[in-house]
C-alpha cells in the first residue's frame, strides 16, 4: 500500500473545493441566520413526557395563556427505543423562566391534561446576560487554543520556517472550524457548548495530522536537500498518507458507532456532538493532506521567487 | 537475556488484564453487611446529573446587589447546610467570587419517585432565618421547645456581622480561635437585656439557622455594647464555619436562580446504557481493524487499547489512590470512545514506520528498533496538541477552583464560570485518554512487540507488514 499521488500539483482543485464550501456556508448563514442555543442567548426549554393522545392545539393555547402570550415553539418527538412521547416547549426570546412559573404551569397541566400525565423531564433556563458572557468565554477559549497551536508549531518547526508552517497550519485549522460550523448551520443545529467542544477537539486533532506531515517534511529536508520544495512536500504527504488515513478511519469509526447509537436511542446531546465531530475529522484529514502542505509550497515558492528576483535585481544594476 | 525478553510480553499482558479486571470489577472485602472497598470499580463511578438526573443551578445575588466576598461565602455555607438538611449528601457547590455566583449541582436521590426539583431550588436560595434563643431545649425532632421555642432574643436583621478571629493568648493560655459578633443598634438593647438576665446563672443562648441549632454558648458577662465573643473548642475552620452561618442569616438579600437545569433520571440512564454499548462496539471494531490491517503489531495494539480504556475508567472511578474520582457525563463517555479511536494513532504511526523499515531491507529486530525511535517525535508532538486542547476545555468549562481553571485564570478571569458542567468531563476523559494512549502506545505495546518478536514463530516479516517471502 504505497501511495504515490501528486497532491501538490492538484492543489488548485482542492483550494477551489474548499473555498466553494466556505462560500456556501457563509451564504447560508447570512441568508438564514445562525442559530445559537439558549445557553448563549438566554431563554428556556422545558421537556415534558406524556401518555396517550395529547390534544396539541389545546396544549399550545393553554401553554401560551400560562406564559402570558409569550412566543413559544413546540416540538413533538418519540424515542424510537423506548416509545416514550415527548413535547419540548422552548421560549427562545423571553430570557429565563422563574421557578414559580414552572410550578404554576405544572399545576395547570395536572388539572387540564390529567389524562396525559404530563411530567417534566428536563428544564433548562438561562439568563440572557450570563448566556452572553458564557458565549464570550467560549470564543476566548477557541482563540486562545488557536494561538497556542501557532506558537507550538512555530517552535517545533523552526528549521523549516516555523512561522510559515504555523500560519499555514492555522489556515487549515480555520478551514476545519468552518466545516464544523457548516454542519451546525446547514443542519440547523443551534450553536451550543457541544459546538465549542467539537471545535476545540478538532483544533487539536487536525493539527496532529498536520504535524505528522510537517515532521516528514522536516526529515526529508535533511535527507533530500536538492529536491524542489513541491516534490519534497508531495513525498512527505504520500509517506504519511496511509498512517493519516488509518488513524482517521479508526477515529471516525468509533465516532460513527456513537453517532448511530445516539440516533437510535434519541440521545440528542450526543448526536449533535458526534456528527459534527465526524465531519470535522474528515475535514481535518483533508485539510492536512490537501490544504496545509500545498499551501506551504505556494508560500515557499513565492518566497523563493522573490528572493531570486531580489538577487537578480542588483546584478542587473551592475551590468548597466 | 533472550529469555528475559520473552517473558516481558506475558508480564505486560498480565498487568493489563489485571488492570482491566480490577478497574471494572473493583476489589472489595465483605465482612457481614459491611463492604470495604479497596479499589474502586465501575460501580463507584460518579455519574453526572445529565445521566442520573438532578439539578444544576447557578445562584446569584439580585441584579442590583453588589455582594462582598464575605457575603458570598456566607451564602455558600447556608446552601451547604441546607443540602445536608435536605439529606442531599452527594452535592457539588462551587463559588465564583469574581463574578458572584454559586454553582450547585446535586443528583436525583436514589429511590425517590416524587422529588420536586423546583422546591429544592427554591429552598436553597431563600434567605436564611437566623435566630438567637434563650436556652437550648429541644424536642425529639431537634426543633426548639419550651422557652427556647417561645423566647427569641435576636433575629437575622439584628446582626451586623460575625467573623472568625483569635484572642491574644492571655497569661499561660495559648491563643484561641473565636467568633466575634457585632450587633446592629436594633439588637444591642435586646441582647443587653437578655445577657443581663442570663449572665448570673451562666445561662445559654442558642443560635439557630433555619431549624437547626448551630451553636449554644453560655453567657458569661452582661454585654451592653453589642459586641460579643463566642469561644469554645474552635479551630480556624470551625470558627469560620460558624461565622459564615451567622452571616448567612444576616444576609440582606435572597439568592436568585435564573440559571438552572433539571433532568429526570429516566432520560439519562437510557442514554448512559446506549453510550456504554456504543463504547463496547467501537472498541471491538477498532481492534478488528487494527488486527486486519497491521497483523501482529495490530494485535498488540489491541491489547494496549484495552489497557488504555481500562486506565481511563480507572482514572474516573478513583482507582489510583491519590487521584480523586471524577464525575462522568455523557460527553465524558463520548470522550472515552473518541480516545479509543485516537488511541491507536501511536500504534499506527509506529506500525507504518516498521513496515517502511522492513521494506528498506532491515531485519525485524532492527526495524522495530528504528521504527519506534523514528516515530517518537511525531507521536509526541501530536499528543501535546490534544493535551493543550483538553486543558483548555477543562479550564474553560470547569468549576472555578479546579486546577486548570486556576492555571488559566489570567485568560478566563474576565469571564464567569461555565453554566454547564458536562463538557468538563469530556475534557478530562480526553486528557486521560491521550496520556494513557502515550503510556500504552509507546510503553506497553513497545515492550510487548519487542518481546514477542523474540519468539521464533513470530519472526516472519509478513507478520509485521513485510512481504511473505522475505523470511
Amino acid at each position: 500500500m504505497k501511495s504515490n499521488m501528486n497532491i501538490v500539483a492538484k492543489r488548485k482543485i482542492f483550494f477551489t473545493i474548499s473555498l466553494a464550501i466556505v462560500a456556501v456556508t457563509i451564504l447560508v448563514s447570512v441568508i438564514f441566520g445562525v442559530k445559537r442555543d439558549i445557553q448563549f442567548t438566554g431563554g428556556a426549554i422545558i421537556t415534558y413526557s406524556y401518555q396517550g393522545e395529547l390534544d396539541k392545539s389545546a396544549f399550545e393555547s393553554e401553554m401560551k395563556a400560562a406564559l402570558d402570550g409569550q412566543h413559544l415553539n413546540l416540538q413533538y418527538s418519540q424515542n424510537s427505543a423506548t416509545g416514550k412521547q415527548n413535547v419540548v416547549v422552548s421560549l427562545p426570546n423571553s430570557g429565563s423562566i422563574s421557578i414559580d412559573k414552572v410550578s404554576s404551569i405544572q399545576s395547570m397541566l395536572d388539572q387540564k391534561f390529567a389524562a396525559n400525565e404530563l411530567t417534566q423531564e428536563s428544564i433548562d433556563s438561562v439568563d440572557p446576560t450570563m448566556g452572553g458572557e458564557f458565549f464570550l468565554k467560549c470564543i476566548a477559549a477557541v482563540v486562545f487554543a488557536a494561538v497556542l497551536m501557532i506558537l507550538f508549531i512555530a517552535l517545533r518547526f523552526r528549521k523549516i520556517g516555523g512561522w510559515s508552517a504555523g500560519v499555514m497550519a492555522v489556515v487549515a485549522l480555520l478551514h476545519d472550524v468552518i466545516m464544523v460550523f457548516a454542519v451546525f448551520t446547514l443542519c440547523r443545529i443551534p450553536l451550543n457548548d457541544n459546538f465549542i467542544a467539537v471545535v476545540l477537539t478538532i483544533l487539536g486533532y487536525s493539527i496532529n495530522d498536520t504535524i505528522v506531515i510537517y515532521d516528514r517534511i522536516r526529515e526529508n529536508t535533511q535527507l533530500h536537500r536538492s529536491m524542489p520544495v513541491a516534490e519534497r512536500v508531495n513525498l512527505s504527504i504520500n509517506q504519511s498518507f496511509v498512517r493519516t488515513m488509518n488513524t482517521t478511519i479508526t477515529t471516525v469509526m468509533a465516532m460513527s458507532v456513537v453517532c448511530i447509537v445516539a440516533l437510535i436511542f434519541n440521545v440528542t446531546t450526543i448526536l449533535t456532538f458526534a456528527f459534527p465531530m465526524i465531519v470535522g475529522m474528515i475535514s481535518g484529514v483533508y485539510s492536512s493532506l490537501c490544504i496545509s502542505g500545498p499551501l506551504w509550497v505556494v508560500w515557499q515558492e513565492h518566497k523563493a521567487k522573490k528572493k531570486a528576483e531580489a538577487a537578480k535585481a542588483p546584478k542587473a544594476k551592475k551590468k548597466k | 537475556m533472550k529469555k528475559r525478553g520473552k517473558i516481558t510480553f506475558f508480564v505486560v499482558f498480565a498487568l493489563i488484564v489485571l488492570l482491566a479486571y480490577t478497574a471494572i470489577a473493583g476489589i472489595s472485602t465483605r465482612y457481614g453487611d459491611v463492604e470495604n472497598i479497596i479499589i474502586k470499580g465501575v460501580d463507584s463511578i460518579r455519574w453526572g446529573i445529565d445521566i442520573r438526573g438532578g439539578v444544576d443551578v447557578t445562584f446569584t445575588p439580585p441584579a442590583d446587589v453588589e455582594a462582598t466576598d464575605d457575603e458570598m461565602s456566607a451564602a455558600e455555607s447556608v446552601i451547604k447546610q441546607r443540602l445536608v438538611s435536605q439529606n442531599i449528601t452527594d452535592s457539588e457547590v462551587y463559588t465564583d467570587y469574581q463574578n458572584d455566583r454559586i454553582i450547585v449541582r446535586f443528583p436525583w436521590k436514589e429511590g425517590e419517585s416524587d422529588f420536586n426539583p423546583e422546591n429544592a431550588i427554591k429552598e436553597l436560595g431563600e434567605t436564611a432565618e437566623l435566630t438567637f434563643r434563650e436556652g437550648n431545649s429541644t424536642d425529639g425532632t431537634g426543633a426548639p421547645s419550651g422557652t427556647t421555642a417561645t423566647n427569641i432574643i435576636l433575629t437575622g436583621s439584628d446582626v451586623k456581622s460575625a467573623k472568625a478571629g483569635q484572642t491574644s493568648g492571655q497569661s499561660g493560655s495559648s491563643a484561641q480561635f473565636v467568633v466575634q459578633l457585632e450587633l446592629n443598634d436594633s439588637g444591642k438593647e435586646k441582647f443587653s437585656e437578655a445577657t443581663a438576665k442570663l449572665a448570673p446563672s451562666n445561662g445559654i443562648i442558642s443560635i439557630w439557622l433555619d431549624d437547626q441549632m448551630i451553636s449554644y454558648p453560655n453567657v458569661k458577662d452582661h454585654i451592653t455594647d453589642g459586641i460579643a465573643t463566642i469561644s469554645g473548642n474552635f479551630d480556624a475552620e470551625s470558627a469560620k464555619e460558624l461565622a459564615d452561618k451567622i452571616n448567612a442569616g444576616a444576609l440582606p438579600f435572597a439568592l436568585t436562580a435564573d440559571n438552572y437545569n433539571t433532568i429526570n433520571p429516566t432520560l439519562g440512564l437510557d442514554a448512559k446504557d446506549a453510550m456504554v454499548l456504543a463504547g463496547g462496539i467501537a472498541l471491538l471494531l477498532v481492534c478488528l481493524y487494527m488486527i486486519i490491517v497491521y497483523r501482529l503489531p495490530g494485535a498488540v495494539a489491541s491489547i494496549a487499547l484495552v489497557g488504555q480504556t481500562a486506565g481511563a475508567i480507572a482514572a474516573i472511578s478513583g482507582y489510583f489512590a491519590p487521584f480523586p474520582s471524577f464525575t462522568l457525563t455523557l460527553p465524558g463517555i463520548a470522550g472515552i470512545v473518541l480516545a479509543i479511536g485516537m488511541g491507536v494513532d501511536a500504534n499506527v504511526i509506529t506500525a507504518e514506520r516498521i513496515k517502511e523499515e522492513l521494506r528498506s531491507g532491515k531485519s525485524v529486530n532492527a526495524a522495530l528498533q528504528s521504527g519506534y525511535k523514528r516515530a517518537f517525535s511525531a507521536i509526541f508532538d501530536g499528543n501535546i496538541t490534544v493535551i493543550i486542547v483538553a486543558i483548555i476545555l477543562m479550564g474553560a468549562f470547569g468549576p472555578p477552583a479546579s486546577m486548570f481553571a486556576t492555571l488559566l485564570k489570567p485568560i478566563f478571569q474576565f469571564f464567569p464560570s461555565a453554566i454547564t458542567g458536562s463538557i468538563y468531563s469530556f475534557g478530562y476523559t480526553l486528557l486521560v485518554g491521550v496520556i494513557m494512549n502515550f503510556v500504552m502506545g509507546m510503553g506497553a505495546s513497545r515492550l510487548m512487540l519487542k518481546s514477542v518478536s523474540k519468539f521464533k514463530c513470530f519472526g516472519s516479516k509478513w507478520l509485521y507488514g513485510g512481504k511473505k517471502d522475505e523470511e
